[in-house]
């Protein structure tokens, strides 16, 4: 074999070694599109107006179809979306500046500009919950310029970012003209954003259907939580209301629906043995609460609602909530989820999960009670509210309470619940809040009405309050404080049970709601 | 026999009023309101207030109802709360998957029940009788839901042969309209063939014991002409009254099955909207079955005179 020979095997080896690696990068790389995905989940959305309601399925469906100047990454915090980066704020911290990323187009062809946002923050102001709290503060808003935009605050509060990336009732950028045709209290029916899918039709109890908006153009930077890159591979969704929950089961062992939520956890077992679909256990849910009527009636007394604590197992009662599976459970006193790591705290000695009968016996002797009946409501329309009212009131009786199982419907449980004089207690979910100051269970507004002075206080202290250790000090004074003025009872964690097609690919397991940018089918 | 259609149409009107008049007390007497629901489970309280005045709920009821007859005069059944859109578009919409199931149900269970029927009639006591009886017992014990489940669970999940739910349009598709169909179609029907066989079965053994039917024998006509020609019809008068029972009875029992069978109907919509309170909804789908409850009624009794000459209108 001659030098040039064997020079030109050893190029040649190496061309063939290179194009080997590049494909095979390309290849890992290469989620193809096209195709659609068939969704399965519980019902209508009450609208497709972000702003309006604090409805989850709402919230899941919008998030495809806006945009907010901020979302949430990985870790919960928040991250650029619509906005080039984090604002710049002045030395005094009163005034943020956002500058908007430019050539981002709405679904009909117009550019997104700051005159957009400014329209839609105003009206997000008035009617989300997460706008009204933070527009407290908020003394100005205006568009500086075509891309900028300015805020003026009242006083310093570490809340902007946060309340503007929440997911839910969240800050959707909408065409300035739908944003002031439609009153904040009347929903929005022209449903136009600048998200990765666009709205294609809406036939109620059929389907809501999304297609690929094309003139998309996504972040840099790589996928994270909702934000990142989004890219919008499939080039349909169908969102199928599928009201029976065998029958989405069902339906993910035919092939007929490629992803379903909300299942019960006892479809476990069967899923993981289907041919076509897999079973994902969704981490962050709901903790679960018994509220605690604090404006009239027994439940005033500290004392009556220190023993419904100090009485409780809650083990066994959360076990049972989960069908008996540890999957579907955790036992935890953290007033934010676990997965929000910047606000977890570890503290012991708090009065959680004590099961201590002589102690309660005790503090409702303290208490003055003479055993009357306390109104207790719950519902059969969420499983899980129903159980873990039922075995509380076994636990509760032992300690010497005399509950009264009110088991009505959901819409009734909603509407009383906001009249003082109608309840004691109530079940409820809480999902994941991802600022402290966020919290409905520590909020004088909500029903149950926590508006106890020193909660209060430590609420608003870390609103005020920018440095992240002082605020975290203060979210552990707090948990202190929780536990000792026990507004609302605090169970464990229950995780959701959701399942997906085996020929999905890149769906992001670790966010709270679905999403199906960045998400292929084989 | 026009006076008589005339009169019947007239006396549809003071039904139609106390349903109407029923249903807005029922549903505004039922707790809950729409506005908790369509804010979400982290609403405050202030919110429902502020949405609550916006839509006009916070308004004294009687003014709700006056409001809901004139709308209703001028043929206007109001917005729904939640769909966006007016109540009579949205019943429009689900008009159709309710009475491709009612009558491809109704067709199940006549097409059961009557030979089912008759056959147990003509040979009274035999083995048919008694497995033909034993199948309508366990049509009229086994659960729709119940039935609906296995059948998803026998013939989608463990056989493939049917996709488990969803709907396609008949004028559409009606090729997938049908394979979407047979399952909810056999499982509603199959309940309700019970009732007719039961039935057939008693009208048939009652005529076929009349002097005319034993003539007809003597004469040595055959079982199968006694039976098909000369009994049939004249059991046939209360039979027709059952199959009108009936398809009134599917309309109401649509509702689980579609459910079940995701089929977006009008049962499915009144189920959503009472656990909403979409009250205008619930008014607008009240009305128009109990609509069509009366007027097949009229139809049943239409049907006699041509079943039975001797059945005269005046």
């Amino acid at each position: 074999m001659g030098h040039r020979t064997l020079l030109r095997t050893i190029l040649a080896t190496l061309a063939t070694i290179a194009l080997v690696v590049v494909g095979a990068a390309v290849d890992a790389d290469a989620q193809k599109k096209g195709g659609v995905v068939r969704v399965g989940n519980l019902g209508e959305p009450p609208t497709l107006d972000a702003h309006w309601t604090t409805a989850s399925i709402t919230e899941t469906l919008t998030n495809h179809i806006y945009e907010g100047l901020y979302t949430l990454d990985d870790d919960n915090k928040p991250m650029p979306m619509l906005a080039e980066s984090l604002p710049a704020v002045s030395r005094d911290g009163l005034t943020y500046t956002f500058k908007l990323r430019r050539g981002i187009k709405f679904h009909n062809g117009k550019e997104m500009t700051s005159d957009d946002v400014v329209a839609s923050l105003k009206r997000w102001s008035q009617q989300s919950i997460y706008g009204k709290d933070l527009f407290g503060y908020v003394t100005d808003l205006r568009a500086a310029d075509k891309y900028t935009i300015e805020m003026k605050l009242k006083e310093k509060v570490a809340i902007v970012t946060i309340n503007l990336g929440v997911a839910n009732n969240f800050a959707a950028i909408y065409p300035k003209e739908i944003a002031e045709k439609f009153k904040p209290q009347d929903k929005v029916t022209e449903y136009v954003g600048t998200g990765p899918f666009k709205l294609v039709e809406w036939k109620p109890d059929r389907y809501i259907r999304m297609a690929r908006f094309d003139d998309y153009k996504p972040r840099s930077e790589k996928p994270s939580g909702y934000g990142g890159a989004k890219i919008a591979y499939v080039d349909q969704i169908d969102w199928i209301p599928v009201p029976d929950v065998a029958t989405r089961v069902a339906q993910m062992e035919t092939g007929e629906l490629d992803f379903a939520d909300d299942l019960n956890a006892d479809a476990f077992d069967r899923l993981q043995k289907s041919a076509t679909a897999r079973p994902i256990i969704a981490k962050m849910y709901y903790w679960l609460v018994a509220v605690l009527n604090k404006k009239e009636g027994l439940m005033t007394n500290q004392k009556l609602r220190q023993a419904w604590q100090a009485a409780l197992d809650m083990e066994p009662i959360m076990k049972n909530v989960a069908g008996g599976r540890s999957e579907f459970y955790r036992m935890d006193y953290n007033l934010i989820h676990r997965e929000i790591a910047s606000w977890h705290v570890t503290m012991s000695g708090l009065p959680w999960n004590e099961h201590n009968k002589e102690k309660a016996k005790k503090l409702l002797q303290e208490g003055g009670y003479k055993g009357e009946p306390i109104r207790f409501m719950t519902t059969q329309e969420y499983k899980w509210m129903y159980d873990f009212a039922l075995l509380t009131k076994q636990q509760l009786e032992d300690a010497g309470f005399t509950i009264d199982l009110q088991v009505v419907d959901w819409a009734t449980l909603v509407k009383r619940r906001n009249n003082p004089k109608e309840y004691d207690a109530f079940t409820t979910g809480i999902g994941p809040q991802y600022d402290p100051t966020n919290s409905n269970v520590l909020s004088c507004s909500w029903p149950g009405w926590t508006c106890d002075e020193e909660i209060q206080r430590i609420k608003t202290e870390m609103i005020r309050e920018t440095d992240y250790k002082k605020r975290f000090a203060l979210w552990e004074q707090m948990h202190k404080v929780f536990y000792e003025k026990v507004p609302v009872i605090r169970y464990g964690d229950l995780f959701g049970l959701r399942a997906a097609s085996k020929k999905l690919k890149g769906f992001n397991e670790k966010t709270e709601r679905i999403r199906f940018y960045n998400v292929s089918i084989e | 026999m026009t006076t008589y259609l005339v009169r019947r149409l007239l006396a549809l009107i003071p039904v139609m009023a106390v349903v109407v008049t029923t249903v807005f007390f029922i549903i505004h007497l039922i707790p809950g309101d729409p506005v908790s629901v369509m804010l979400g489970p982290d609403a405050t309280t202030s919110q429902i207030e502020e949405t609550r005045k916006a839509m006009g709920l916070d308004r004294p009821l009687y003014e709700q109802l006056v409001l809901f007859y004139t709308r209703i005069l001028k043929g206007d059944l109001g917005r729904s709360y939640f769909l966006d859109r007016p109540v009579t578009t949205a019943l429009w919409e689900r008009a159709e998957p309710t009475i491709v199931l009612t009558l491809t149900s109704l067709f199940v269970a006549v097409a059961i029940g009557v030979p089912s029927g008759i056959i147990a009639a003509a040979y009274p006591g035999s083995a048919w009788d008694r497995v033909l009886m034993l199948g309508a017992l366990l049509g009229v014990c086994i659960p729709g839901f119940w039935l609906s489940l296995n059948f998803i669970y026998l013939f989608a999940v463990r056989l493939g042969w049917l996709p488990a739910a969803g709907y396609a349009s008949v004028l559409e598709n009606p090729w997938a309209a049908l394979r979407y169909m047979v399952l909810p179609a056999v499982s509603l029907g199959f309940n309700q063939s019970a009732l007719i066989a039961r039935i057939s079965r008693s009208c048939m053994l009652e005529v076929l014991q009349q002097d005319y039917i034993r003539t007809a024998r003597a004469k040595g006509l055959s079982q199968r002409v006694v039976v098909y020609i000369h009994a049939f019809r004249n059991a046939l008068v209360p039979v027709v009254a059952v199959i009108g029972i009936t398809m009134a009875i599917l309309i109401g029992g649509a509702v689980v099955t579609e459910i079940v069978f995701n089929i977006p109907g009008l049962g499915r919509l009144i189920i959503s909207a009472i656990l909403r309170r979409d009250y205008p909804v619930v008014q607008g789908v009240v009305l128009v079955t109990a609509a069509a409850y009366v007027l097949i009624n009229l139809a049943v009794d239409l049907v006699y005179g041509f079943i039975d000459p001797r059945i005269r209108y005046d």
